[in-house]
């Protein structure tokens, strides 16, 4: 080796090095989580691990906001963050804990239900690291994950994931989708002690309704959809159905009995509560989408949708307007709303009544069309 | 012009430029390529996600370094010498099924572990040589490994791009093994006989005998074979057994491990170190790859791409199939299989979904055969011991349109085909 060779080596070694340093900081920064703020009826705050012991210590532990009525009735789960690319999930989940005044019955919130997800990206997507909205106490800051558990918590993953207990075979990252983990296993990888955790949760608490919120790439057919285990028909037909007549466009699916590992099917199948999963659109997730942008992430403006729209090859309408964050999540919060009134007309002794959190026409229709993309949203929070 | 397609436009340019112009490595001109696109879609030079990219591929990075060590391991101990004897030995009367055989063991590891590169690294290295010594020539012989394994990957059982095409539309993988069977299979002979068999018919088996190295079957018996048994136990067990799961880097370790004491004694560090180098270039592509991946996602780039595919009318539709996928693939055949596969398939949903998606990862797996990873065409030409790999593909674009053909039938009779291939 000349000189010359060790000076260009050792320049590239440094250049490696200091690049490492920086971009290492960036991804420890991440782990770093912004929480929601103590709503008027957050009684206590506690972590998953205290259902489930064996997620202590570990970046899969999360914490859940517990609202206390102030008369009892039934109880309620609320799942955010299941995808932590899925930001109306989330943000929907931020918005119910920090606006809810539960008068009867306890709701349970977890904001990132897949916390090890929400800590870090998805190589090859380009995402968005961070989005900052103006509160009511000022700018917040909030992350944007990924879809899957964090590999540096739980890799390498297999050839082929094999769900537990059914045996279906799915492709391998799979294996770090908490929605294809659930029922989950007290001795399995992080995720699926996440998902076990939460189904920990549910028995013990003897919870009647759990909501998990999502949202999907415009080119996928179960959009704009509430997907619900066949024991929450009759509740997800009457929910519906008020969302219709409200001019929300929801579909009504039941959770197929052969695609297992999701919260309605396997929630629904193993745990006592009924199960009920929303999707909406989210144009920063697809396939089809244009640059990564936060007018994408939180308007959902994306010209490459458009163009898609026009090729028929879209689930749900889109246009320029997109669909910005506000109704996004005024669906998901006005769905919870329907679906647990529909439950309160099945279980009037155990009804769970609430408060207080914004409705579909307050967050969206009746909104300043100039303020939707995120301003409107943030003026909610605390 | 849109900003995407002058970012798209610059991309390639600085691509080419690197690589014809300044004669860099190609991982070095996809890293600046990337740089350059960053920059003129006004992003600056993002750290973050020229990083975050680069990680995209470490899993396959891994196999890659480990099957490489494996194969170097059974080379040195003897083991391949003394397969190549008993293979020869046993089946030279009948050639054309020796051939046939030959071909589903090169598919083997890839239908076991998903992966092009385990079945040409591993099988075919060890089937390489079998194939010379009956005559085969060097370039037929790099052919039919890299068909077999990029079949191989394809086969049922284990078929990772239709899993990915699958789950982008939530179907489960069940169902897919007869039409997977009949997608690969019959092509895999096809190939076999159209590459080897005016060599091989006319093998003198005296004169091949006489360069058989026997010598490793006689010194070291039946352990000589310990590793590569093991390697195929380990796969199957890992395939059966999901609380086996060891993953195919660990496997190839482990039995590469064993291999040091069952033939030849040699320098493990140093032929582990040889081993490693030999690869550096295409996992240095790789990291190339997932930087450039990356920055076009984040630039729109890759969504214009997809977009103008999908915006062509259905018979239009089909020629952007066959070329964009196989195309895209040069960045990763399981990337074309989850950006491409799965609009595409939304595109045909009125046809048989289990049919169409299978035959969505035909055409997607001929992206391991594309510059500048083309992942199967190299390691094919690196076991034969050419220096380029280049010859390699031109002599199986036949092949390759072969399998774009078939894959294309597949799904135009999608519907047709269901009630004879699909039982669920």
């Amino acid at each position: 080796m000349t000189k010359k060779n060790y000076i260009t080596a050792a320049l590239s070694l440094a250049l490696a090095v200091a690049i490492m340093v920086y971009t290492g900081m960036n991804f420890l920064a991440a782990r770093d989580l912004p929480w929601p703020e103590q709503g008027p009826s957050v009684t206590d705050i506690k972590l998953l691990s205290d259902w489930f012991p064996g997620l202590k210590d570990t970046n899969g532990d999360t914490w859940v906001y517990v609202l206390q009525g102030q008369k009892p009735g039934g109880k309620m789960l609320v799942l955010g963050g299941t995808h932590a690319n899925e930001v109306s999930g989330y943000m929907s989940a931020f918005t119910f804990i920090e606006t809810a005044v539960v008068e009867e019955g306890t709701v349970y919130v977890i904001p990132y239900t897949n916390h090890s997800a929400m800590t870090h990206n998805d190589p090859g997507e380009g995402n968005l690291q961070y989005f900052t909205l103006q509160t009511k106490s000022g700018a917040r800051t909030f992350r944007y994950g990924s879809r899957a558990t964090n590999p540096v918590d739980q890799w390498p993953d297999p050839d082929v994931y094999v769900h537990f207990p059914s045996g279906q075979q799915l492709s391998g990252s799979e294996t770090r989708n908490i929605n294809r983990g659930y029922p989950g296993r007290e001795d399995g990888n992080l995720t699926e002690k996440m998902a076990y955790g939460v189904a920990s949760l549910i028995r013990a608490e003897n919870i009647d309704l759990t909501f998990d919120l999502h949202e999907a790439s415009p080119e996928y057919p179960v959009i704009n959809a509430t997907v619900v285990h066949q024991n929450a028909i009759d509740i997800g037909s009457e929910g519906c159905m008020n969302l219709l007549l409200q001019g929300i466009d929801m579909a009504l699916e039941q959770s197929p009995i052969n695609f297992h590992g999701l919260t309605h099917r396997e929630l629904g199948d193993h745990t006592e509560t009924l199960a009920i999963l929303m999707e909406t659109a989210n144009a920063s997730q697809g396939r089809l989408r244009g640059a990564t942008t936060l007018n994408q992430v939180l308007g959902g403006w994306d010209d490459c949708y458009v163009v898609s729209q026009k090729l028929n090859m879209l689930y749900v309408p889109w246009d320029e307007n997109g669909h910005p964050i506000e109704e996004r999540c005024g669906r998901h919060l006005q769905g919870i709303y329907e679906y647990s009134q529909a439950f309160n007309n099945a279980h009037p002794d155990t009804p769970i009544v609430y408060s207080g959190v914004p409705s579909y026409a307050e967050l969206f229709t009746n909104a300043d069309p100039a303020t939707l993309g995120g301003a409107h949203l943030g003026s909610f929070l605390m | 012009m849109s900003i995407e397609l002058i970012t798209f436009l610059v991309m390639v340019a600085v691509f080419l430029l690197g690589c014809f112009l300044c004669k860099l490595p190609v991982s070095l001109s996809m890293v600046l390529s990337a740089v350059a696109g960053a920059l003129v879609a006004g992003r600056g030079i993002p750290l973050r996600h020229l990083v975050e990219g680069m990680f995209s591929y470490v899993d396959t990075i891994m196999v890659i370094a480990t099957a490489m060590i494996f194969m170097k391991v059974i080379q040195e101990s003897g083991a391949l010498d003394a397969v190549s004897c008993v293979i020869i030995e046993k089946f030279h009367k009948l050639p054309a099924l020796m051939l046939c055989l030959i071909m589903i063991i090169v598919m083997f590891p890839g239908m076991i572990t998903g992966s092009s590169t385990a079945s040409v690294l591993s099988a075919g290295s060890i089937m390489a040589p079998v194939l010379m010594l009956m005559g085969v020539p060097m370039l037929e012989t790099a052919c039919i490994l890299a068909m077999g394994g990029i079949l191989g990957m394809i086969a049922p059982p284990t078929n990772l791009p239709a899993m990915v095409i699958g789950a982008g539309i939530d179907i489960p993988y069940s169902g897919f093994e007869l039409p997977l069977a009949l997608l690969t299979f019959p092509l895999a002979f096809v190939f076999v006989l159209m590459f080897g068999y005016k060599y091989v018919k006319k093998m003198d088996y005296a004169a091949v005998q006489a360069k058989l190295n026997n010598e490793p079957r006689k010194k070291f018996g039946f352990r000589v074979y310990i590793p590569l048994i093991l390697a195929i136990v380990l796969m199957v067990l890992n395939k059966l057994v999901p609380a086996f799961s060891l993953g195919m880097p660990l496997i190839f370790l482990i039995a590469a491990a064993v291999g040091c004491f069952t033939g030849y004694k040699f320098n493990v560090l140093k032929m582990a170190k040889e081993s490693v180098n030999s690869v550096l270039p295409v996992m240095g592509i790789l990291m190339g790859v997932g930087m450039f991946i990356q920055i076009m996602t984040l630039t729109g780039v890759r969504g214009l791409i997809v977009t103008a595919c999908l915006s062509l009318p259905e018979l239009g539709r089909y020629v952007a199939m066959s070329v964009s996928m196989p195309l895209f693939g040069a960045v990763s055949s399981f990337g074309s299989a989850s950006v491409l596969g799965v609009p595409f398939l939304l595109s045909f949903l009125a046809k048989k979904e289990i049919i169409v998606a299978a035959a969505l990862s035909l055409i997607a797996s001929l992206g391991d055969m594309m510059p500048p990873t083309a992942l199967a065409g190299i390691f094919a030409a690196q076991v034969v011991g050419m220096e380029k790999y280049t010859p390699v593909l031109k002599k199986c674009l036949l092949p390759c349109l072969m399998v774009i053909i078939w894959g294309v039938l597949f799904i135009v009779f999608a519907n047709e085909l269901a009630p004879y291939i699909l039982f669920t």
